[in-house]
């Protein structure tokens, strides 16, 4: 069924200021409008923060959008608080997109890989810039733990990391073959089962070897990991000196991936803090799916078939997305204090 | 329609530097300009000196990695020297005036972060006059963060409040053409290298340095500048201290330099610091050493080698920590032979000698200078004068030529285009006023070097009451007082100053009619003669 052409091509209004308001409404806006052939127009795009408007990372996303779907964009300038985006056709293939700013490459997967997920020909995308930013998914984040759930919920996608991009050098470069879905089908997952194992390795590119040390050691103390489950590993090939704390903690029915990235002047035991606090929150609430997850999962999950996922207490972006899902007339329930359940959206493309 | 954003800028061989991987974690302002992610830049427009070839290739690497949408062009612009103004200002006129701008399509900045001051200036000037029809992009590291990114500001020149901004800048230019040259413009290499050396050793050395070089050759104001260059360096927080030691006698010679305690001699009421201590931190600079006592030469010695002395009346030693720079227009070696100078003071100072030629050594650079005196002028008075051409023709000539000795050196520059300035009233200076002044200064010299300085009656009268006369008279008496500077007695004077009417027999008594002459401003023939 498909609707009539005049509510087909009214733009769909955004508040770029609502909920976190910040470059998430923004990508999933973007991924949405990709996937289902409407066009938006977003006012008060990052409206009072301290540099309002569009960032360069942000232009990225929209220009990389627009690349693939051959959309008619206005208002793409840095400082821009307003843009309208008008997709055309998704058209997979080979793309190629340099970030500035040692930008997130991930970040920029988040706003263009949904619609190519349910593409019928294959892609191959990719991306450079920062693998490892903070703020952002962290390359094995997106590798081990979104992809895997993506794939049950019939998206075939693999990921690698040729180099490493940290901040402010960037210069990381990741490659992502997407194929047409196979078996698409809900997906349902609200308990994570027994812990298989846990790993926590420290990624040092130009940075002492103590660093590492110091940060497993915290880990350690504060999580219980055992020594022979940590790892340092230097990373020889990224562009700039930077430092990456990763921790994979494997369920029975759920890998999840926990970071946290060193900055200069920040010790590595407060690097190392900051992941402890977020992964004992996530071991103490005992529910499969951990905050980032929660809200990474949303969008492609409504593109496909659905699903139910247990999580957390829902963070202010997962909270932005299911607005931004429902404006493009998905729906996603809140079942509990818990349960996150992702209905398809229908797509008319 | 959205212009493209196109900056130029220079290689900061200093700022932009770096190979190693840590490169990434400072502030190199050309990089960081293209890693903000609330300013997109379109195309750098980046001019490289042929040494910094590999520095700019590595910038070019380095933005291609953090800001692939921003195009790099290099240029090659290579100023003979970089920190000459006028080399690098018509290097960068002539790039400006070849570069293509595109106005309707593209809004453009100029970096001045980087490059040398003198870069930076000629930048500056060359955006203010529009020949870069841009705003100005200052970055600068951000403070108190780590974060490599730094902050950058954007001027434009057409508001008016950036003004100040403007009227520094010029005056900054102005200063640094002026430069160590104490504001002299010169076309002498062999000064100009001297002036070189002085910066070099000035930046690196807190040793004594001695500045020969007769009288008004411009040593005080080298010194002076000495210390401005150090200061403006921050190489030095004291103050500057200069004495002619040929004021020092006496009793008061000591205590005037390293002070006394109250009581150490008969009107000593209170503890003095003296010269020494004043220049703590600083610059002492000593004019006219030759003519410092040999106490206070052997006390002095001490001060610069050990830094410590003791002040009259005191049974305690102070310290102070200064640079000395010393003057002296005598042959000190000639000095020390006949046992008036110390030999182990001299061999103390004569570590770093430069010697100031005498201005007719240098006659090239009268010329440039006439522009600087007359700004000197027009400072002090707030009235601007000008020479008209054929004026200024013949005053150089004359200037240029043998006849012209200065005796004086800069001092006697300076007096005469003060004079002539005071003399004109249309604020032009006139062939006649320049024919009135060669004669002036002819008559200086050919006496000798004591009536060499300034205006003559400021100098028989004193400047309070000369400046009180009427220029008719000014000019009158200054010759009637040059002819009796030169004369052995009040008749020859006479029989000079009256020798058409004495041909025709009309005057009988020359002397008294002169006598009575200088009666009328108080003057008396005893008062001039001596």
């Amino acid at each position: 069924m498909t609707k009539p052409a005049s509510i087909q091509n009214a733009k769909i209004e955004i508040d770029g200021a609502q909920g976190e308001g910040g470059g998430q409404v923004l990508r999933s806006s973007l991924a949405l409008s990709m996937a289902t052939g409407r066009p938006f127009r977003m006012h008060k795009i990052r409206a009072g923060r301290e540099r309002p408007g569009l960032m360069r990372q942000h232009l990225t996303c929209v220009q990389a959008a627009a690349s693939i779907c051959n959309a008619k964009v206005s208002g793409d300038a840095v400082g821009s608080q307003e843009i309208t985006f008008e997709p055309g056709d998704v058209r997979p293939g080979q793309y190629h997109f340099p970030i500035g700013t040692a930008g997130s490459t991930t970040m920029v997967l988040q706003a263009i890989l949904p619609s190519l997920l349910i593409a019928k020909a294959p892609s191959t995308i990719t991306v450079e810039g920062g693998t490892h930013n903070g703020m952002a998914p962290p390359f094995e984040f997106f590798e081990r733990a979104l992809l895997p759930l993506l794939l049950r919920a019939g998206a075939v996608v693999r990921a690698r990391l040729e180099r490493h991009g940290f901040y402010p050098a960037g210069g990381g470069r990741i490659i992502v073959e997407v194929d047409p879905p196979r078996d698409i089908q809900t997906i349902e997952i609200l308990d994570r089962g027994n812990r298989v194992s846990a790993s926590a390795r420290a990624l040092l590119s130009r940075v002492p070897g103590s660093v590492g040390e110091r940060e497993l050691a915290v880990l350690q103390r504060r999580l219980g990991i055992e020594p022979h489950e940590c790892s340092i590993r230097g990373v020889e090939n990224s562009v700039g000196p930077g430092n990456a704390l990763l921790l994979h903690l494997e369920y029975e029915h759920i890998t999840e991936v926990f970071s946290s990235i060193g900055e200069r002047a920040k010790t590595s035991e407060a690097v190392a803090e900051e992941l402890a606090t977020e992964a004992r929150d996530y071991i103490a609430h005992k529910q499969p799916i951990g905050p980032h997850l929660a809200d990474q999962l949303m969008v492609p999950l409504a593109l496909l078939a659905g699903g139910t996922y247990a999580t957390g207490p829902l963070t202010q972006h997962a909270r932005t997305n299911i607005e931004v899902i429902q404006t493009f007339g998905g729906r996603v329930d809140v079942e509990g204090e818990h349960t996150v359940k992702v209905h398809p959206l229908s797509i008319q493309r | 329609m959205k212009l493209k954003r196109v900056i130029f800028g220079m290689v900061g061989t200093t700022l932009d530097t770096g190979r190693g991987p840590e490169r990434w974690e400072r502030w190199r302002p050309t990089v960081s300009l293209c890693q903000h992610e609330d300013f997109a830049v379109d195309r750098l427009e980046l001019l490289y000196p042929r040494q910094g070839i590999s520095l700019a290739k590595q910038i070019v690497a380095d933005i291609a990695t953090i800001s692939p949408e921003t195009e790099v062009r290099l240029h090659h612009v290579d100023p003979r020297d970089p920190w000459d103004f006028e080399d690098v200002y018509t290097a960068l006129h002539d790039f400006a005036s070849a570069y293509e701008f595109d106005e309707d399509e593209e809004e453009y900045l100029v970096h001045i972060t980087t490059g040398t001051h003198v870069a930076q200036i000629c930048l500056f000037l060359l955006t203010e006059t529009r020949r870069f029809p841009a705003k100005l992009i200052q970055s600068s590291p951000k403070f108190r963060t780590n974060d490599p990114t730094g902050d950058y500001r954007i001027i434009d020149l057409d508001l008016s409040k950036y003004d100040s901004i403007a009227a520094r800048f010029q005056k900054e230019f102005s200063d640094n053409v002026a430069g160590l040259k104490s504001g002299i413009e010169t076309r002498n290499g062999a000064f100009n290298r001297l002036i070189e050396e002085v910066e070099h050793v000035a930046a690196h050395s807190v040793d004594p340095i001695l500045l020969t070089g007769p009288t008004g050759a411009g040593k005080s104001r080298l010194a002076r500048r000495i210390y401005e260059l150090k200061k403006h360096r921050r190489q030095m927080e004291g103050p500057f201290v200069e004495v002619n030691c040929a004021t020092l006698r006496g009793d008061g010679a000591m205590s005037t330099l390293f002070g006394h305690k109250k009581g150490a001699f008969t009107g000593a009421a209170a503890d003095r610091a003296g010269l020494l201590r004043s220049a703590e931190g600083g610059i002492l600079f000593l004019d006219e050493i030759g003519e410092l006592g040999l106490d206070e030469q052997a006390m002095l010695l001490r001060a610069v080698e050990e830094k410590r002395f003791l002040p009259l009346g005191s049974d305690e030693e102070v310290t102070s920590s200064f640079q000395l720079i010393a003057g002296t227009n005598r042959d000190l070696r000639a000095r020390v032979e006949a046992g008036e100078f110390r030999d182990d003071l001299l061999a103390r100072i004569n570590l770093w000698t430069f010697c100031l030629p005498a201005l007719k050594d240098r006659r090239e650079d009268i010329e440039p200078n006439l522009e600087f005196e007359l700004e000197q002028v027009a400072k002090r008075t707030g009235r601007t004068v000008g020479f008209n051409t054929e004026a200024k023709d013949a005053y150089v000539r004359f200037a240029m030529s043998e006849s012209a000795t200065w005796d004086g050196n800069f001092r006697d520059l300076s007096a005469s285009i003060s004079r002539m300035a005071t003399l004109t009233q249309t604020g032009r200076i006139t062939e006649e006023v320049v024919r009135a002044e060669v004669a002036r200064l002819g008559i200086s010299w050919g006496r000798g070097p004591r009536a060499v300085s300034a205006d003559l009656c400021a100098e028989v009268m004193g400047s309070e009451r000369a400046a009180e006369l009427d220029r008719f008279d000014r000019v009158q008496l200054a010759d009637v007082l040059a002819v009796c500077a030169r004369s052995k007695s009040v008749s020859d004077a006479g029989r000079e100053l009256f020798a058409v009417s004495r041909a025709r027999k009309s005057s009988v008594n020359d002397a008294d009619r002169l006598r009575k002459y200088l009666a009328r401003f108080g003057l008396t023939w005893e008062m001039i003669s001596k």
